[in-house]
């Protein structure tokens, strides 16, 4: 049955020659509207634990993400129903309206911790975080944007990673927190976190 | 350099131990042995749906007499491809998870179904007789009367169990998909590809070409020392294993090469990750003599990604291309400039000797830009002769003919 779903939205999105297939910030905000900005905020900072801001993320990276959560390689029971359906031209539209917000962190972000703050900085240096994610946190293509994320969602996702609960297109987060205990990932979402 | 490689695979032999912050991390598997400061990554993947104005078949450059057409579009990151007794295409992927099913029309046009997804890169395809093997990471899924069933797919055999291939984890998540083919004695060939950039490793199994009876028994190594194959093939006369295979990343732009390999005997070691042909790895060579190994049948080009290979079997094109080998370059990020996107004709003379690399198909990697504008990924022989191949970037499959 997903099978032919699927179908018909591939189908439908390559029976379509010619249309404009640039992405328009404009409608995804209007998708966007009926979607997403209930959890992930109106101007896409997510104020709701848990739940990632998507302001000025990368395109490619939500793009991406998107099409992992819709074809059910990557399982998050709060995203399922929302990406089940989703067309290729509503995802990218969606991906061209977050990425077109500023981004920033949400109202409740915690002061710095100075010692945590430390903790955190002195992983990121030898975990490799500005390798990929490049020295100012802001991502590239379909390696995700850090800062302004919020602190909540950011530990989450590194323990889903080092406990192998989360794979994304390639393993490379899976390698990169490896034997981190759940402090040393408290503080390097923290670092992370303090980013602007 | 060689100090940081050092203590990052020490840490990673050590990672079941608590950790400390101050030790070192595993480099992501891609990017050990990286330079301070270099900004090469892997390009990111093209996953929704190309519409087919976009797909760039009008830029294809080919020797005179041949001509380039659409043959199917709108399969995101489509790549590997088998043919059923029917004709039918089916093309495997690995990010998107899909697999693809192309069939033709009475019109000559193509008609393409999902027939599986949600599966782990699911690169390695196999047809024996009416069913279709699907390889993905360890996972072995045998679907039966396939053709016949397109628009209601039964649930496939699992012969995960029987073949006990690596699992994403054993590889940490390393060069894990797999490429497969069928070959002349019936067994199904695929790669264990090493499970890090560069690593000193357990050889008997990872960087290895394998092969199983159907059902998963009687595994073999066929050739030690590969340190990723993404393409093989068996020579049509000679019945030898031929398989395309990947060099390691970060040592500069023009090393090592990728590599052409021609498996004489069972089980021959091929040198990694000492050697790659004389070249000696500045690391791991560990003082081997490289003379000691199995010699590349020719060298492909650093960092282009030398994918799916098949010989050509036709008749259409010219007696020239016949049982030569047509290898997809899926095309470098590891370079500081692009190199491969395009095809190329392994010629050979009698012997089986690679006599000279033609480039066949260019036209996607555009030099004054630096930016590329699909990757070939595999190439299919049809019974009508002419050449498929298909374009991850784009989605898209091209068909290429010649006419006198």
């Amino acid at each position: 049955m997903r099978v032919l779903r699927l179908l018909a939205a591939a189908l439908l999105a390559a029976a379509l020659p010619g249309a404009a297939f640039a992405q328009d910030a404009r409608r995804g905000a209007d998708l966007a509207a009926h979607l997403c900005v209930n959890c992930h905020g109106a101007d896409g900072r997510s104020q709701t634990q848990g739940v990632p801001s998507l302001a000025g993320q990368q395109t490619e990276f939500i793009t991406l993400q998107l099409i992992l959560f819709r074809e059910g390689i990557r399982q998050v029971p709060a995203m399922t129903p929302f990406a089940a359906n989703l067309p290729d031209r509503d995802i990218e539209d969606l991906a061209a309206f977050f990425a077109s917000l500023p981004a920033g962190p949400p109202d409740d972000r915690e002061p710095r911790d100075a010692a945590r703050f430390a903790a955190g900085q002195a992983l990121s240096g030898p975990r490799n975080c500005a390798v990929c994610h490049m020295p100012n946190y802001a991502g590239r293509n379909q390696v995700p944007r850090l800062t302004g994320q919020r602190e909540d969602f950011l530990a989450q996702t590194l323990k889903d990673y080092r406990d192998g609960r989360r794979i994304g297109a390639d393993p490379q987060m899976n390698g990169a927190v490896a034997g981190l205990s759940d402090a040393d990932l408290i503080a390097l979402a923290h670092y992370l976190a303090q980013h602007d | 350099m060689l100090r940081r490689t050092l203590a990052a695979g020490v840490f990673a032999a050590l990672s079941a131990l608590p950790a400390f912050a101050q030790q070192p991390a595993p480099v992501p598997g891609w990017a050990v042995g990286r330079p301070e400061g270099s900004t090469l990554a892997p390009h990111a993947p093209r996953l929704t749906v190309t519409p087919p104005d976009q797909v760039p078949v009008g830029s294809i450059r080919l020797p005179a007499g041949f001509q380039a057409e659409l043959f199917a579009h709108g399969m995101p990151g489509v790549r590997t491809m088998v043919e059923g007794p029917n004709g039918t295409i089916f093309a495997g992927t690995r990010v998107i998870g899909r697999v693809y099913a192309i069939s033709r029309n009475p019109d000559g046009t193509t008609r393409t179904r999902v027939i599986a997804q949600g599966l782990s890169q699911p690169n390695g395809l196999v047809m024996i007789g009416n069913s279709l093997y699907v390889l993905a990471v360890n996972r072995v899924l045998r679907y039966d009367n396939i053709e016949a069933n397109l628009d209601n797919v039964p649930q496939p055999v699992d012969l995960t169990a029987a073949f006990g291939l690596p699992t994403e984890q054993d590889h940490g998540g390393n060069h894990h998909w797999k490429f497969a083919t069928l070959g002349p004695d019936g067994r199904i060939y695929t790669n264990i590809g090493v499970n890090c950039n560069v690593c000193n490793t357990d050889r008997e199994v990872f960087a290895t070409l394998v092969s199983f009876n159907p059902d998963g028994s009687g595994r073999r190594i066929e050739a030690r020392g590969v340190r990723n194959s993404v393409g093989m093939a068996h020579h049509p006369v000679t019945r030898e294993l031929w398989a395309t295979n990947h060099g390691r990343d970060w040592v500069g732009d023009d090393n090592p090469n990728d590599t052409l390999i021609r498996v004489r005997r069972a089980g021959e070691d091929h040198g990694f990750p000492y050697c790659v042909g004389n070249w000696a790895d500045p690391q791991f060579n560990a003082g081997r003599n490289c003379s000691e190994f199995a010699q590349p049948a020719a060298l492909l080009g650093p960092h282009v990604a030398a994918l799916g290979m098949r010989f050509y079997t036709g008749t259409m094109f010219p007696e020239q291309y016949r049982n030569q080998i047509f290898i997809a370059r899926r095309g470098s990020w590891n370079r500081a400039r692009l190199s491969g996107y395009d095809v190329v004709v392994a010629h050979l003379d009698a012997q089986g000797n690679v006599t000279r690399l033609e480039e066949f198909m260019t036209g996607f990697r555009d030099d004054a830009n630096q930016r590329f504008l699909d990757r070939p990924a595999d190439v299919h022989v049809l019974r009508d002769g002419s050449l498929l191949v298909s374009g991850e970037q784009m989605g898209a499959i091209y068909r290429i003919t010649y006419r006198r």
